[in-house]
């Protein structure tokens, strides 16, 4: 991180422009920002740590969480895998259609996740395209299961992994891959000793970032999933019935967990830049 | 165009560590190279010399199988390498930008070629220790190259190529990125280098005076054609065209037509010392060096002096080791020639602008006039 500080100084002395606008920036984040997140923690442990840990264990809620993490990091592993290989693609051969590819995979970003999970029903559904091919009685089922969900949180964050490891690849020298050629190394073995290497951080940015938005995918995984308690109910489908249902504590417990959990997740792309881009 | 006298014999392909044979290559509508022959000996240090877009990088990508040719051949150590593809030729490329690989330290870089050897461990340690040593980097083999100088990355690209033995070590303006007193100490070192470990090097450059210092031999490229090939002191003292002579160093250059083995020019007759191979009335060129040109008549010199017309200072410039001076003369098709005098001579003989003195030469080279007469 670099702490690029103007040091040009307007008055002699005490400069009150200083504290006042760090303060109006603070009184801004408060209502906006800092408060719903305090009062998630405020609320959630007001009837003591016990009930909290009770809400916490409820079996529900539990397979809730396990359901979402286990769906995410599915997703974030074919994404991961998909976004290098289309990287490695785009930046490498330069083909007809090539730009179209590059906005297609980036698409995603831009559509409510809430149509997207309506376009994987019109899709997948009993009367989808492809779901009708799969028998009138629909079996193997895809929609209203897992895999549902999983499909779900790959079509949102599809673009994530790619966009990070994409302009690693591009500002790669393409020296380094001759130089390791012209020492005896096959295409496999440059990718894997050289080209590789050199995408660590980028891979490891772009899986948490993967990751941390699957976790909390709700608009697309709603649609798709049938949102069935102990069956297909992520972690925000599990708070979001909660709620409704008058449970404000048991919601409020999730919600914690999965708050601290992005808190963790950015706190090590922040702080773990460093490591994660050094040679 | 004369002929020129560029061969190379199934002798040379025996004991040569490469030879191009009739290298041809276009990008799309545009030629880059146009049959191009020649050939590097063991332990010999060769300089492609040209502008840029001359060819000389697609020549080095050419041998390094970077880049495909046209038609021709590629032969390394008397093998035909032309179809193989990079990672089976065994050359050592050290890049412009030294291409050393970030994530490894400078072990692991120099040992890159072992291991896809799949040499043993042993093996590995010792040849690259040994390498360290030779570009005295012991201090640093642990780190990772961005912690390294440009001299010390350009060490470690060398010594990485040496790793694994290669055909050739190739140079692709391995000088390019260092700033000028940098660049003077570290040709003076790698020569040194590639001296004592004779391993055949190309260089390529577009520097006439790195080539020089450089090379056993330059080969000057111009627009895809090897103009001439020879040693620096051929290159430089029997240009065989007005472009190698205009491209090495500073050349005055005057048409005339060669009449009874004798250059003429209005009604000038200087005689020619080389060998003449052209017939008489032929139009030709003289060329000669600024430092081949003298003021006034020297009174202890071994060479031969001929003079070649008056002339009047027009300018006097100091440009360090030496003084240039604009001279015009009255002949015809070139008004202003240039002569490059040393201190002892312009501190016996002082000039300045408007002074009128003989001109005269000590060598100068004669060339067929490619341009067709007006």
């Amino acid at each position: 991180m670099s702490a690029n500080l103007s040091s040009v100084r307007h008055t002699h002395g005490f400069d009150i422009v200083r504290p006042l606008s760090i303060a109006t920036m603070i009184a801004i984040m408060l209502p906006l920002i800092l408060l719903p997140l305090a009062s998630i923690f405020i609320f959630g442990t007001s009837n003591g740590l016990a009930s909290f840990w009770a809400a916490l264990n409820a079996p529900e809620a539990i397979f809730a969480l396990k359901l979402s993490i286990v769906t995410s990091f599915w997703a974030t592993i074919f994404n991961v895998l998909f976004g290098l290989f289309a990287a490695y693609v785009l930046s490498k051969y330069s083909f007809w259609g090539r730009n179209a590819v590059i906005v297609i995979i980036s698409l995603p970003t831009a559509i409510p996740t809430a149509v997207a999970g309506f376009a994987l029903l019109l899709l997948w559904g009993p009367y989808g395209t492809l779901g009708r091919l799969l028998g009138p009685e629909n079996v193997p089922q895809i929609m209203f299961t897992a895999w549902a969900i999983i499909l779900a949180n790959i079509f949102v964050t599809f673009p994530l992994a790619f966009g990070v490891i994409k302009p690693v690849f591009d500002t790669m020298s393409h020296s380094l891959e001759e130089a390791s050629a012209t020492m005896g190394a096959s295409r496999w073995q440059t990718f894997w000793h050289v080209t590789l290497p050199s995408l660590r951080g980028a891979i490891v940015g772009g899986a948490l970032l993967t990751f941390a938005r699957a976790v909390g995918e709700f608009g697309s995984t709603i649609l798709v999933s049938g949102n069935l308690a102990n069956r297909t109910q992520t972690a925000p489908l599990y708070i979001f019935a909660k709620f409704n249902e008058g449970q404000v504590e048991a919601a409020n417990a999730i919600a914690i967990v999965l708050a601290l959990f992005s808190f963790a997740i950015f706190s090590i792309l922040f702080f773990a830049r460093d490591w994660l881009e050094a040679d | 165009m004369p002929d020129l006298d560029i061969h190379v014999t199934p002798m040379d392909i025996g004991k040569a560590a490469v030879t191009l044979i009739g290298v041809s290559k276009s990008f799309g509508e545009t030629t880059v190279l146009e049959n191009i022959n020649f050939s590097v000996d063991e332990d010999e240090i060769v300089v492609l010399l040209g502008a840029s877009g001359s060819g000389k990088t697609t020549i080095l990508r050419i041998i390094a199988g970077l880049e495909t040719l046209d038609s021709g051949m590629v032969i390394l150590h008397g093998k035909d390498v032309t179809q193989l593809p990079a990672r089976l030729r065994g050359t050592g490329v050290i890049f412009q930008n030294y291409a050393l690989f970030p994530k490894m330290t400078v072990e692991e870089n120099i040992g890159y070629g072992l291991r896809l050897r799949r040499r043993k461990k042993r093996e590995i340690k010792e040849t690259v220790g040994r390498l360290i040593e030779l570009i005295h980097l012991e201090a640093h083999k642990k780190k990772h190259p961005t912690k390294l100088s440009g001299g010390q990355q350009q060490r470690v690209a060398i010594a990485r190529a040496l790793a694994y033995e290669p055909e050739v070590l190739l140079f692709d303006e391995p000088f390019g990125a260092l700033d000028a007193q940098i660049r003077t100490r570290l040709r003076r070192e790698i020569r040194g280098l590639l001296k004592q470990i004779k391993v055949p090097s190309i260089f390529i450059t577009h520097d006439q005076e790195e080539a020089l210092e450089l090379g056993d031999r330059i080969a000057v490229l111009n627009a895809g054609r090897l103009d001439q090939i020879g040693t620096p002191f051929e290159v430089y003292n029997k240009p065989q065209t007005e472009h190698v002579a205009t491209f090495l160093g500073a050349a005055n250059i005057l048409a005339g037509t060669l009449i009874d083995e004798h250059f003429a020019i209005a009604d000038v007759r200087l005689e020619i010392d080389e060998d003449i191979v052209f017939a008489d009335g032929r139009r030709v060129k003289m060329i000669f060096r600024p430092e081949d040109v003298f003021l006034r008549r020297p009174e202890n010199l071994t060479q031969k002096y001929q003079k070649l017309t008056e002339g009047t200072v027009e300018e006097v410039s100091f440009v360090g080791a030496f003084e240039r001076v604009s001279v015009r003369i009255n002949l015809p098709g070139q008004d202003l020639i240039i002569v490059s005098r040393p201190k002892t001579e312009t501190a016996a003989f002082p000039l300045r602008p408007g002074q009128a003195v003989p001109v005269g030469l000590v060598r100068f080279r004669v060339l067929a006039d490619t341009q067709k007469a007006a």
